[in-house]
């Protein structure tokens, strides 16, 4: 039922598969209504906000592309050499644990299953499990879609448990990295630790055993040669499992949407869009989205989102802090006029009145030497 | 024979290599050069003629650096720039490949073949031209087997298909051919330990060590326990060393998994098969 509405939403055109990115990002901001509803129906966020006239400036530079994947390959090559180093530095691998297994050695169509026996054998018996697997091809199903995903390698034999081990570009520099970075990287392991985590449930065995530390290795200081750290990614998984499960849930949101409502881009044979971007303005302004600035650097949608903010005067616009502390007050024109006094707070408002009132004093008080 | 090839061709790669450290302005220092190539000469004859072996080499060491200078220092005074480096070899990309297999003994991912042939070895390989190297082999061998001396091949996993990015040569045993789960971390051992003796080899024959294969094998050695002081580059002797002591934890498993492997690839596999890998439908159940 909900799977037909989704349908409708998306029009005549398949559904987008999601990758790990894109589960991440939306454990960033769970509280989009509009993010959960494109998102599900797997809607082509990209071109829809292209045809709307706000293409988002997004996506990593090619340069950035390349340094990643250079880096990746440094750190894997032969048999994982460099990884196998940092394990056996930072986490105290014994010498003995080597075996290094190929997932993508069966062939792009067997690589799933593949990844399956693996981890399958790994966890069944330890004498012949591996310690490093690589390329591995994981699951995910989301909203009734199968998403496949691919984390860098999985790690075993650290303690018996399952590590994702996530190579990323940045640089550690004198043992600190850039927040915003390290949190979206941790948000990416946690998709591939939940994957995992199925996939052992699946067939059989303790989830627990793959673990919530993923290993995260950067390059170190300002050269190229890559340190690891372990990373708790147990909040971003709490945070990703939830936002899943309200994507099942996400009939509840759709039920409540118009009938006949669509998404279609009413694409033609070349596949240039044909409907009015004034009307699918319209149908995207029904369900309502939460912007917050964080949103320009994962979601598609963001510039569009932000133009609807500022018509609205919302105070989403100022960060979720802000928004936070003005509970109770919706838009910017309304904190204005509490502040200035040319307007009484309603029942509730009192407080953040005063507050309001006090912030504009000092406001005057320390502009009026310049003046 | 090959050894002796690789040898010319690191000389011409040396001579590039020191050109900008002995530009000379004038003609003085290359009287002084050739007063010294003669005296040299001498040198050597009287050693030779006195049984002194060990300072017969190092006086031609030393005699062949002081030619080498001599030819770059008359190139440069007639304002023809050495080529540089990276021109490409005059050899067919197989046999630049097949030199640095030869070294290095086991299979080897491209990307590392072609540090090892910029590390020791004349003339650019450029990583891609390697990509439809094994499958032109491959078709070589469908239409004519044997016909060649040697093909670059596949190596086999533990499920007899071909592993994903090595080269490998048709001349070794099979049991050489085959990566299980530890031949990955033995191989790179193996690798290391092979460049550290080649390099003991070029300074044992008075040449100088290239700098880009000092370089080489101070990161593999970086990834090696006991291989690499914190600082500072790698040392020959200490990484071959260091690699043995490592292969002794891990050789005997592999060795008894790649002969296992090897066994079932002699009884189950066609020629063609042997070479290049099963298809991985037919056999991708099987091992599991």
């Amino acid at each position: 039922m909900a799977t037909d509405r989704l349908d409708a939403l998306r029009g005549p055109v398949p559904p987008r598969p999601h990758d790990a990115r894109a589960i991440a990002a939306l454990a960033a901001n769970p509280g989009c209504a509009r993010r959960a509803v494109l998102d599900a129906a797997g809607i082509d966020k990209d071109s829809t906000a292209r045809h709307l006239g706000f293409p988002a400036p997004f996506g990593q530079s090619r340069f950035a592309i390349t340094r990643g994947d250079v880096f990746e390959a440094q750190v894997k090559a032969n048999g994982c050499a460099g990884l196998l180093r940092l394990l056996r530095e930072v986490l105290g691998l014994p010498i003995p644990l080597v075996a290094y297994h190929d997932a993508a050695d069966v062939g792009a169509h067997l690589r799933h299953a593949h990844t399956r026996a693996l981890i399958d054998r790994a966890a069944r018996d330890s004498d012949d499990a591996g310690t490093f697997y690589d390329h591995p091809l994981l699951s995910l199903e989301i909203a009734g879609h199968t998403s496949y995903l691919e984390p860098d390698v999985v790690a075993f034999r650290l303690g018996g448990r399952f590590h994702i081990v996530e190579i990323k570009s940045f640089a550690v520099i004198d043992g600190q990295a850039e927040p915003a970075k390290v949190a979206a990287a941790a948000r990416q392991a946690a998709v591939y630790v939940l994957a995992l985590r199925r996939l052992v449930e699946e067939l059989g065995h303790d989830p627990g055993r793959v673990s919530h530390e993923v290993i995260l290795v950067c390059p170190e200081n300002f050269a190229n040669r890559p340190v690891a750290t372990l990373v708790d990614v147990r909040r971003q998984l709490a945070v990703l499992r939830r936002q899943l499960a309200r994507m099942t849930g996400v009939g509840d949101l759709v039920s409540g949407l118009p009938s006949g409502l669509t998404f279609d881009l009413a694409a033609d044979a070349d596949g240039v869009p044909t409907r009015p971007v004034a009307e699918l303005a319209e149908a995207i302004g029904t369900v309502a989205a939460r912007y917050a600035p964080e949103c320009r650097s994962t979601c598609d949608m963001c510039l569009f989102c932000r133009d609807e903010a500022r018509d609205e005067g919302s105070t989403d616009l100022l960060g979720r802090h802000v928004r936070d502390e003005l509970g109770g007050v919706a838009g910017v024109d309304e904190a204005l006029a509490l502040a200035e006094g040319t307007r009484g707070p309603a029942d509730g408002q009192e407080e953040i009145a005063r507050l309001l009132r006090l912030a504009d004093r000092l406001r005057a008080e320390s502009l009026e030497p310049a003046r | 024979m090959a050894f002796t090839l690789m040898l010319e061709i690191r000389g011409t790669q040396g001579r590039h290599a020191e050109a900008p450290a002995t530009l000379p302005a004038v003609s003085d220092p290359l009287d002084a050069l050739e007063r010294r190539i003669g005296e040299l000469r001498g040198e050597v004859r009287r050693a030779v003629k006195a049984r002194q072996s060990t300072l017969a080499r190092s006086l031609r060491g030393e005699l062949r650096k002081a030619e080498l200078a001599w030819d770059d220092a008359v190139s440069a005074e007639h304002g023809d720039a050495p080529e540089p480096a990276g021109t490409p070899s005059l050899l067919p990309v197989r046999e630049q490949v097949h030199q640095a297999l030869a070294l290095l003994g086991v299979p080897t991912a491209a990307r590392l073949v072609v540090a090892v042939h910029e590390a020791f070895f004349a003339g650019g390989l450029s990583a891609g031209r390697l990509t439809s190297l094994r499958r032109d082999e491959e078709r070589s061998f469908r239409t004519a087997p044997f016909s060649r001396p040697y093909y670059l091949c596949a190596a086999l996993t533990d499920r007899l298909s071909p592993a994903r990015g090595l080269l490998a040569v048709s001349t070794w045993p099979l049991e050489q051919r085959i990566v299980g789960p530890l031949s990955h971390r033995v191989d790179f051992l193996v690798s290391a330990s092979r460049i550290a003796e080649h390099l003991g080899r070029l300074t044992r024959a008075g040449e100088d060590a290239p700098p880009g294969a000092l370089r080489l094998l101070s990161r593999m050695a970086q990834n090696i326990p006991g291989a690499v002081e914190r600082f500072g580059g790698a040392e020959p002797q200490t990484v071959i060393r260091a690699a043995a002591a490592e292969l002794t934890v891990h050789l005997e498993a592999d060795t008894a998994g790649r002969a296992g492997t090897a066994e079932r690839a002699a009884r189950q596999l066609g020629d063609v098969e042997q070479l290049f890998g099963a298809a991985t439908l037919s056999h991708a159940q099987r091992g599991a």
